[in-house]
């Protein structure tokens, strides 16, 4: 469940400082690829959908990051500039292919398997993998039991290890050490056991990289040290692996914070064993600079992408006006909405909820963020490649009155305010509401579109603006802070399934007092109970239906305010035959792109 | 003046101890300052949270965490850890220096030449052509900001990107060790936009103070004396001189946040990019590290100019 980290600041920010996180895998197989073609795609564009799989072997690809990685360790990575990485180096369990949402069978041999109590999930593991060298042996069921071990190991500590594993017998009080519902009856099958019948989601998460095998004796060691330093001392098991010496060392060598990474080959990668082509033979990533100065070099450069969150917005209408063939966009990058306060103050009211939906005028709002190239407005809270999306009813979404005018509908606006006991049409609740912004734009933007609207349907605002990480860390994560809107929260799923768009975001039972992203603080017990229910639905397609009616029962309550549908921009030099990850909001996947 | 020396770095050790409880202070307090935090991930678990703040030795009292930190920094002159790359910031900072010491001292040097240069050539034909060509430029100068100004430089003569591809563009620079040759070019225009700013104030301040020194009586003296005008001119450029070196301790802290922009354009990954990338990434010993380098780096100058003033100016003793 990661969302989306604004930069990188680092707006510096810098960007802005911040960094539009993502990870995921989206969507659903053959029909989840038409889906997205349908719903998110942009015409004309390459997206991962349409690209060839093809390529030609051989080749140096230069890559130019504007920002550093922030965790290249299997079992802490999060982020997608991270995962482009670490998905080359790595073979979780399952994977995706680039341009499916679809889990591939990856280090494991087939499927897996989950009991019909949905409370055991076995999956059977390929013989002839290897760790790269100095480990060089063959990896087995135990090296994936230790990796997940590890995760709840507080030098590690796994962002999503509790999020996504914590039925598994044990692995609440876990704290590094075997864990008693992993269980490896062979060396090549992996048993969990579940203490509730939440099969599918663990089965779901299996695609996360900390399912990717560790070698307990070597990196023992590391793990020891506060906090663990394997990163610096990595293995591989994928197609490449961060360049090392001799003694495993990959600190100053394979990988030189701020400044560079190096991706050579794994001499002990076995391509019978893996579905990846690993055209390139090599990968050499520059981090820093300016992202104008980036997008420029790589636009007029021949071996070169740009691996960043976020491409410059300039860069990509530059690319889109001189050389489509240079970008790709990808669908299915996540989601922006508007958090309002369900739970105190004026919006605890569902009427005036409905009619701040419908004023908005969230045409103006995308328009902001790149228009129609790069986003799509928002009519609900399954996001397209998402499992569920088309169920809940696709780019238009489910048809109330309020949703039915993304440029704003004052008429209705005004209806729903007298229906919340405001009879002249306007609010005259009196009281001032803080509404809280992301500083820089597009945020800023948006923030100002929302700031005018609630003004314009009578309300009295404090408006703040702060820095991104500022505004959730503070403010909207805050629940006793009290904000009454937050102008532009965004999240992005962490694998292909509706439960990780939605329930952390609107479960009422996983509100916390700091650090909360139930923004909004929705706590239905009717939209609760669903939750729960839908939890345990076993099969994708199944699944899909149960997350998309509750989807629909959100936009029913009006517990938030969808704006923007982010597509995600990347650019590729005229000599890369690039192929981006849809699962992975199209960071280039570098085992399939190539070089012309 | 030895007294007055060693009062000055004793002061100075004691500003560096300052700097260090601001910074420590100022990045915790911010809401956003708990790494533990932005380490969990987008959904922090307050048990998550809460270990990582342990493993990170961040759950210790504050003063306890200062003071571990002091002892660390002034008894063995370890910075502490990148909570990232799990790397010696002590290292990261040494590793990071040579391409910003040759970033700033190019662009000293060329600062120094040009901006007293043209400021006495100004200085020496008021209101002439070049003159008053020179002041407009330095006022463009002033006004650009680096980062504005090297893009500029970029997209006009960077080999790969520029309309006229002269000088190798961002992400060229190489160690002097490596290939001079590739050192000295990939720093030409860094350190052109570096040196921009700080030379266009040194050109007008001299030119001022030398128009004014000019047309002093002593100056007046010496011509009617019949002493060679060379003479004259030097003996006007070195009384005009003492504002040039008071200021020229100030602009080095501007040079440092120049560096830090300069660097982030043209991609040189000295300090000041280290710097940039961990504020981005909150992690707090590295920017606490590139802070107490800026910090000592500025103390050590203005103690060197304040000789230098000495020296220059034999009216002015220090007791």
């Amino acid at each position: 469940m990661k969302s989306i980290r604004t930069a990188a600041a680092i707006a510096t920010a810098a960007l802005s400082a911040l960094v539009l996180a993502a990870c995921g895998s989206s969507g659903s197989s053959s029909s989840s690829s038409a889906a997205s073609e349908s719903a998110g795609g942009t015409a004309g564009f390459q997206s991962p959908t349409t690209e060839s799989l093809g390529g030609k072997r051989g080749g140096t690809l230069q890559v130019l990051d504007e920002s550093d990685f922030e965790h290249l360790d299997p079992g802490i990575a999060y982020y997608s500039v991270d995962y482009a990485v670490v998905f080359a180096v790595q073979r979780p369990l399952y994977s995706n292919k680039p341009n499916s949402n679809e889990p591939t069978p990856d280090m494991a041999e087939g499927p897996p398997e989950i009991s019909p109590d949905n409370k055991t999930v076995t999956v059977k593991l390929k013989e002839g993998i290897h760790f790269s060298p100095p480990v060089n042996r063959e990896v087995t069921s135990e090296d994936v039991a230790y990796a997940i071990e590890r995760g709840a190991n507080p030098n590690v500590a796994n962002p999503y290890i509790q999020s996504y594993f914590s039925s598994i017998e044990g692995m609440p009080n876990a704290t590094g050490g075997p864990i008693a519902g992993i269980t490896t009856p062979n060396k090549h099958t992996i048993v969990f056991k579940l203490t509730e019948p939440k099969g599918q989601l663990v089965v779901d998460a299996l695609v996360l990289p900390l399912t990717a095998a560790v070698p307990k004796e070597y990196t023992e060691k590391f793990d020891k040290h506060k906090p663990s330093d394997y990163a610096s001392y990595q293995v591989a098991t994928g197609p490449y692996m961060l360049k090392n010496n001799a003694e495993g060392k990959v600190l100053g060598i394979g990988y030189v914070p701020g400044k560079s990474a190096t991706l050579v080959r794994n001499p002990n990668w076995n391509a019978k064993t893996d579905f990846r082509p690993a055209y390139l033979n090599e990968i050499q990533i520059q981090i820093g600079g300016a992202d104008s100065v980036i997008g420029r070099q790589v636009l007029e450069g021949q071996d070169s992408v740009e691996n960043d969150s976020q491409v410059a917005q300039s860069i990509i209408r530059l690319a889109a006006e001189n050389d489509k063939s240079q970008l790709q966009i990808s669908p299915g990058a996540g989601s922006h909405y508007i958090a309002v306060n369900n739970k105190v103050g004026p919006f605890s009211n569902i009427n005036l909820r409905k009619a701040f939906w419908a004023a908005l005028n969230r045409s103006a709002m995308v328009k902001a963020r790149g228009g129609s190239l790069v986003t799509d407005v928002m009519t609900h809270f399954i996001y397209p490649t998402i499992p569920g999306f088309e169920q809940a009813g696709g780019l238009k979404g489910p048809q109330v009155d309020y949703n039915e005018h993304p440029e704003g509908d004052k008429e209705i606006a005004e209806k729903y305010i007298k229906l919340a006991g405001y009879e002249s049409g306007k609010y005259t609740g009196g009281e001032t509401i803080t509404v809280v912004g992301s500083r820089g734009n597009p945020s800023e933007q948006d923030a100002e579109i929302v700031n005018q609207t609630l003004k314009n349907l009578g309300f009295t605002t404090k408006f703040t603006l702060v820095e991104d990480a500022t505004m959730y860390a503070k403010y909207c994560g805050v629940p006793k802070e009290e904000i009454a809107v937050c102008p532009s929260v965004a999240w992005v799923a962490d694998f292909a399934d509706p439960q990780a768009v939605l329930n952390v975001t609107f479960n009422g039972t996983t509100i916390t007092q700091t650090g909360n992203v139930n923004w909004g603080q929705t706590n239905d017990p009717k939209i609760n109970a669903a939750m729960k229910a839908a939890e345990a639905v076993v099969g994708r397609s199944a699944r899909a239906t149960a997350w998309a009616k509750i989807d629909t029962e959100l936009v029913e309550d009006a517990a938030a305010i969808p704006f923007d549908w982010d597509k995600q921009g990347n650019i590729e030099g005229k000599n890369v035959a690039g192929v981006g990850q849809l699962w992975n909001v199209g960071q280039w996947d570098y085992s399939w792109t190539s070089l012309k | 003046m030895t007294a007055y020396i060693i009062r000055r770095i004793l002061w100075g050790i004691a500003l560096l101890v300052i700097v260090c409880a601001l910074t420590f202070v100022l990045f915790r307090i911010f809401p956003t300052g708990n790494p533990a935090v932005l380490r969990a991930g987008r959904d922090p678990q307050p048990k998550l949270i809460h270990e990582i703040e342990r493993v990170l030795g961040l759950n210790k009292p504050l003063t306890t965490q200062f003071w571990d930190y002091l002892k660390n920094v002034l008894l063995h002159f370890n910075l502490g850890y990148s909570y990232y790359s799990q790397e010696s910031v002590k290292s990261l900072i040494v590793e990071r220096l040579p391409p910003t010491i040759s970033l700033a001292v190019g662009a000293a040097v060329l600062w120094l030449i040009g901006g007293l240069g043209v400021g006495i050539i100004s200085a020496l034909r008021p209101r002439s052509v070049l003159d008053r060509g020179a002041m407009g430029a330095a006022l463009v100068f002033i006004s650009a900001p680096e980062f504005w100004l090297g893009l500029v430089a970029l997209y006009l003569f960077a080999s790969d990107i520029g309309k006229f591809k002269i000088f190798p563009g961002a992400g060229s620079y190489v160690p002097l060790t490596e290939d001079p040759w590739k050192w000295f070019t990939s720093l030409i225009m860094p350190w052109f936009v570096l040196a921009a700013g700080a030379a266009a104030v040194f050109a007008r301040l001299m030119r001022g103070s030398l128009i004014e020194t000019m047309d002093e009586d002593y100056i007046r003296t010496a011509r009617a004396k019949g002493l060679e005008e060379r003479l004259v001119v030097r003996q006007g450029v070195r009384s005009s001189i003492n504002p040039i070196v008071t200021l020229l301790g100030l602009e080095i802290g501007t040079l440092l946040g120049g560096a830090l922009l300069v660097e982030t354009v043209f991609n040189i990954p000295g300090v000041g990019l280290l710097a940039y990338h961990a504020i981005i990434q909150a992690d707090f010993s590295v920017i606490q590290g590139t802070v107490l380098l800026a910090a000592m780096f500025i103390i050590v100058a203005n103690i060197v100019v304040d000789i230098g003033y000495a020296y220059l100016d034999p009216r002015v003793r220090y007791s």
